[in-house]
């Protein structure tokens, strides 16, 4: 493979995407090392996890590395002191990064999967009026899977870039047949339902540049995600054999919307033992799409000859309901991360990390009648590592193993109704997010 | 045969060792129905839905069922002793032998009412002296150690006291009286709706001639108008011609009655008076609607869609809450044949998308 192929690859793969995505990655972080540093690594990532946080830094890795891992996020949250049951985000994580050089350039290729245990995706269609922890109760709830490519032309320099994959949700659905007002038993009908999930891609792009041996600087861009789901319904049918009825339904949503996100971030060695990462993340929260649904009714119910009999009512098609803006702010998340080699042994080396995170609420006071829920979120995490080198003569590179802890505090506060007659009222909302998880990885010299 | 090179066993032995991973923890990953939706916040006063056939041990979505007696104007007192559990005193206006009167019953889980059994009847508490005379819409308050029943004659207000919300002794006079001087009740007040505010003050909400009054009482027997202009009335009527497609009128253009007070402090301690009522249209239709308020006095701010509307002729609503949700209970028609329409009590509970657990037995006591 000569380095055109490579960066044909590389351009090619940018320019057949569409959108860029949501995932739990946001929220929890890919990988034990870096969730233990407050996912500030953008700078400082050479294993699969810079599939997520800076693709860029796959073209550091100096082996074959393959991955495996898992996490779990517990979550409570509250409304009102009554915790809302909003699931966890748990499942296996896992990738590898395959490095090579290419006419002397160092290049890699890499894979990065969360790959959640009850649900590949989760769609919801809510009211915009029922309360949700919007944040955290959806969005999270899918699949992450991204491939990337990095080069390095230089020695102080990496570039590297890619997509991820998710799928929209497109269906119909076709009810017909005779159906008994009388005697429902007796009703007769036959359906058919027609679904697509059509994937969608979405585009990361990295560039690492090192200043010196103790300093390094990256910038990354992630591009926005629609994730839409539209439906459609058709019921038609004899009603006793009084009348004909069609009844039409159009429905059309962004179940999952992520925004656009630049990062910009740094590294500081320290030591040779310890050193600190910055990354700051400023996200378009502004460009939002609400996940509410569009729908387009129609019902047609001609009245029998002689009219409706006593004590039944044909229905009417809803008016449409209008659909209130969600005012979201762009936001700057600062992350702050530090890792120290606390033990060097010629065998095996041993580290302790830490990390601090805040996410100011993008979403606006929910004074009127949409109930948005979140709260500022403060997540301060601690990790270890515990790095064997050639451990076992079949395994002459290293073998990692990281643990990490988060804990989120979404701080308390309550939401006041300009509306007396709002069916939901005013609420109090906070909790926390415990993040527990372990990654174990493999490297080949 | 030649023995693999170190990596490659290597690699052999980490690929096996990531499989096995794999599958352990693939078999302790068990997908589960999503959740998120318990507990959320809500006001307390809808939307609701009617209970079914598993909620209620009559036909639902009726709690109250008596041809012959055709209970309605329900009113609800919740059991002390009950802590907060879902024990539930109901209060109804009814005809018994030919007069008019209120009668007590109770269920222990807010649905299954004694007297709805086979041979049993609900307690009589206020009966009419003579026919002809109205004993309707009651209202019950406990009020320090007596519990206090309100209801209008059609002339006014009046009330009775009780120590054990079984006998009641009347009170001579009116509670609240027809005021000439009030240019806004074009009828005389009826339907009242009295509460203990969390300050201990009472205050009354009535309804005449299709709008409603507040009133305040410093004990409970007599009560003054708090103002000379109603808190609450019909909405605006709408040409039919200028409403978009699908849209529908409001649904309380005609009149509004009965209201039913319910005060709490919101969880960000404001005062928040929220009241259902009944909403008549232009057509005629009742439904249920909330108007509600933040403060101790002032008009109150209507919601535009009716929180109970099942097209039953449901009105005169009463709210009982505890921490598992809201039980709405309204009169309704009953309609066992196309020919036999009377009045029932019937229910309906609040957050929508929950269920209750299934009804076990009536109350065995009134």
């Amino acid at each position: 493979m000569n380095r055109n192929v490579v960066l044909g690859a590389f351009f090619a793969s940018y320019a057949c995407t569409l959108h860029a995505s949501a995932n739990p990655l946001d929220a929890f972080g890919l990988g034990s090392r870096a969730a233990g540093m407050g996912s500030a690594v953008a700078a400082d990532t050479s294993g699969f996890d810079a599939n997520y946080y800076n693709p860029a830094g796959l073209a550091r890795a100096r082996g074959l590395e393959i991955s495996i891992g898992y996490f779990r996020a517990s979550q409570y949250l509250k409304t009102n002191g009554h915790d809302n049951d909003v699931d966890p985000v748990k499942g296996l994580v896992g990738g590898l990064v395959a490095p090579g050089t290419l006419l002397g350039v160092p290049f890699a290729f890499g894979l990065a999967i969360h790959l959640p245990d009850d649900r590949i995706s989760r769609v919801r269609a809510l009211r915009q009026e029922v309360p949700r922890w919007e944040m955290y109760d959806n969005r999270n709830q899918r699949l992450f899977l991204a491939a990337n490519l990095a080069v390095s032309p230089v020695k102080w320099l990496q570039l590297g870039g890619g997509f991820s994959f998710m799928s929209s949700t497109e269906g119909k659905l076709d009810i017909g047949g005779f159906l008994n007002i009388f005697r429902a038993e007796d009703s007769q009908l036959r359906h058919q339902v027609d679904a697509d999930l059509t994937a969608v891609r979405y585009p990361q792009l990295g560039a690492r540049v090192e200043l010196s041996e103790a300093v390094a600087l990256a910038v990354v861009y992630r591009g926005e995600f629609k994730l839409k789901l539209d439906l459609s319904a058709y019921l038609h049918g004899d009603i006793s054999h009084l009348t004909t009825a069609i009844y039409a339904l159009d429905t059309h949503s962004v179940n999952n919307f992520l925004p656009q996100q630049l990062v910009v971030a740094g590294s500081w060695k320290l030591s040779d033992d310890l050193h600190t990462n910055l990354d700051v993340t400023w996200v378009n929260w502004g460009a939002y799409v609400p996940p509410v649904a569009s729908l387009n009714v129609g019902l047609d119910i001609p009245p029998p000859a002689g009219g409706w009999p006593n004590g039944i009512t044909p229905p009417t098609a809803p008016a449409p309901a209008k659909i209130e803006a969600l005012k979201m702010n762009d936001r700057v998340v600062p992350h702050v991360g530090v890792e120290w080699r606390a033990l060097a042994r010629p065998t095996w080396e041993g580290f302790a990390r830490a990390g601090y995170e805040y996410a100011k609420s993008p979403i606006g006071a929910q004074t009127g009648v949409t109930n948005y829920i979140d709260r500022d979120r403060h997540s301060m995490s601690l990790g270890l590592g515990l790095r064997a080198l050639a451990p076992i003569a079949e395994l002459p590179g290293d073998v990692r193993l990281d643990a990490h802890a988060q804990l989120s505090e979404l701080v308390t506060a309550t939401t006041r109704k300009a509306d007396p007659a709002d069916l939901v009222g005013d609420f109090t909302a906070g909790g926390h997010i415990w993040n527990v998880g372990a990654t174990l990885t493999v490297g080949f010299p | 045969m030649r023995r693999a090179p170190a990596r490659t066993r290597g690699a052999a032995a980490c690929l096996v060792g990531v499989v096995a991973f794999v599958e352990l923890a693939a078999c302790a990953s068990i997908g589960s129905p999503g959740a998120g939706d318990v507990d959320l916040p809500t006001a307390g006063a809808g939307p609701f839905r009617k209970l079914d056939g598993n909620e209620t041990l009559g036909v639902a979505p009726f709690v109250l069922d008596d041809r012959t007696k055709a209970w309605h104007d329900p009113a609800v007192l919740p059991m002390e002793r009950a802590g907060d559990g879902p024990a539930v005193f109901l209060y109804a206006a009814g005809t018994l032998a030919g007069k008019e009167a209120i009668v007590r019953t109770s269920a222990l889980d807010g649905r299954s009412f004694f007297g709805s059994g086979v041979g049993t009847t609900p307690a009589v508490v206020l009966q009419a002296d003579a026919a002809g005379e109205k004993i309707r819409a009651p209202s019950v308050v406990r009020i320090g150690s007596a519990i206090f029943l309100y209801w209008a004659d059609g002339a006014g207000i009046r009330v009775a006291t009780s120590d054990d919300g079984l006998s009641f002794a009347k009170r001579p006079g009116y509670a609240l009286a027809a005021s000439p001087a009030t240019a806004w009740e074009k009828a005389a007040p009826g339907a009242p709706s009295v509460v203990l505010y969390p300050d201990g003050r009472i205050r009354m909400l009535y309804a005449a001639g299709g709008w409603l009054g507040e009133a305040e009482s410093a004990d409970g027997l007599a009560f003054t108008r708090l103002a000379d202009a109603p808190v609450f009335g019909p909405s605006v009527a709408v040409d039919p011609a200028t409403l978009a497609p699908g849209q529908k009128p409001p649904f309380d253009d005609a009149r509004v009655d009965d209201p039913c007070m319910i005060p709490r402090i919101t969880p960000a301690g404001r005062l928040h008076i929220r009241v259902l009522y009944t909403g008549t249209d232009a057509a005629g239709v009742t439904s249920i609607g909330l108007a509600a308020r933040y403060g101790d006095t002032g008009p109150l701010a209507r919601q535009a869609q009716p929180v109970y509307a099942i097209g039953k002729k449901e009105r005169g609503p009463a709210l009982f809450e505890w921490s598992g949700g809201a039980l709405l209970y309204v009169s309704q028609d009953r309609a066992p044949t196309p020919d036999a329409h009377y009045d029932a009590i019937a229910a309906a509970f609040s957050p929508a998308n929950l269920r209750l657990p299934p009804a076990t037995s009536y109350a065995d006591a009134p």
